[in-house]
């Protein structure tokens, strides 16, 4: 059951806060944002690095992921798959009650002139930015190259 | 059916912490990535008409000549075209088949042939070509050239490539990679097998004794 362990999860107190509605005040039309599986494969070498992960958002209201930063590239950047080729966005719908999924052949980041070398067994600070709800940090694991989310290895 | 029972039950488990959560965030996959993995197809496509091995001549990693047609005569042979800056898609599909290649026997790997032919030869120089591989599997062989040559050959595989350009949004440069891995029979030299960018360790680890001797996967 090593696929269901915790993928590294952090999630900010206002958000958690927020989650649980406990001020309640300012009513539902808010996101309420979680980050699960992320990973990224092993890298080739330390030009160039993906990642994935999801972002679910049980509020009712959307979000939009605007940027990405991280402590172990010069550039973070996303990008959609169309087709072939991959295209860089600048920015990302995370719908109502819906997900924003990051996986192989679709939506990707990507982490170039990484910082160090980055092994299987590493992990990888990466801070998520929305238009709306706070930042999301989120501790991404480094898998084997070949790592398949779908068979956990 | 392992595999299914598995993943219905990984859904489950994301569902139910889905109800459960409160703010706290989930821990399991989503249940999206679950359940559009469909592990009961099988990777390979079997060709009716094998395709002919394309006519490509073009500069190793080595920097010297190589002859495609000449130099994978009569050896299971799998081409891939792709380029190096490229974060997902071409890593993953060469890493699945260096991990499945290092699980046959010494002599098979020695016979198996793998190429990867750029898309973007501007920036894959022999150089960049062969340290990028040496990170997969040192014995791969890396291909550049003209970008003309390298399309022509790719169509004649029902491949279909664009040069790299700049985004006209974004002013960001855009490659292009194949979306299929080709295997050649050692028998009759002919490109028989299609992979999709799919295709998994596992695929491969179980088909490339059989592509190694010619047969079907």
């Amino acid at each position: 059951m090593t696929r269901l362990a915790p993928t590294a999860l952090l999630i900010t107190g206002a958000l958690a806060l927020a989650g649980c509605g406990g001020s309640g005040s300012s009513g539902d039309d808010r996101p309420e944002l979680a980050v699960s599986a992320s990973y990224m494969p092993q890298p080739i070498t330390d030009e160039m690095a993906a990642g994935f992960f999801t972002v679910a958002n049980k509020g009712d209201a959307k979000d939009e992921l605007t940027s990405v930063t991280s402590d172990a590239a010069d550039s973070v950047t996303m990008h959609e798959t169309v087709g072939q080729s991959m295209r860089e966005v600048k920015a990302l719908d995370v719908p109502a009650h819906g997900q924003l999924v990051f996986k192989s052949g679709g939506n990707h980041l990507m982490f170039e002139k990484l910082k160090r070398q980055l092994k299987q067994g590493a992990t990888v600070t990466v801070e998520l930015h929305f238009a709306k709800s706070g930042p999301i940090k989120v501790e991404m694991p480094v898998k084997s190259a070949t790592y398949n989310p779908a068979t956990g290895h | 059916m392992r595999k299914k029972t598995f993943a219905a039950a990984a859904l489950l488990a994301a569902a139910s912490l889905t109800l459960s959560a409160c703010g706290s965030g989930d821990s399991g996959d989503s249940p999206v990535a679950v359940v559009s993995e469909d592990t009961s197809q099988k990777a390979a496509t079997l060709l009716d008409t094998p395709f002919e091995k394309p006519d490509l001549v073009l500069t190793d990693t080595q920097g010297k000549k190589y002859d495609f047609r000449k130099e994978t005569a009569g050896r299971p042979t799998l081409i891939y075209f792709g380029y190096t800056h490229c974060p997902d898609i071409c890593p993953t599909t060469m890493s699945n088949i260096a991990v499945a290649k290092k699980q046959l026997p010494k002599a098979e790997q020695d016979k198996l042939q793998v190429v990867f032919v750029t898309t973007d030869p501007a920036r894959d120089t022999p150089t960049e070509l062969g340290k990028w591989l040496k990170g997969i599997d040192p014995k791969f062989v890396g291909l550049t050239g003209g970008f003309s040559t390298v399309q022509a050959g790719a169509r004649t595989l029902g491949i279909s490539i664009e040069p790299t350009h700049k985004d006209k949004k974004t002013g960001k440069t855009v490659s292009v990679h194949g979306t299929q891995v080709i295997a050649f029979s050692p028998k009759t030299n002919g490109g028989y097998v299609l992979y999709g960018e799919d295709a998994t360790v596992d695929d491969y680890t179980k088909d490339l004794p059989k592509i190694i001797k010619g047969q079907n996967p």
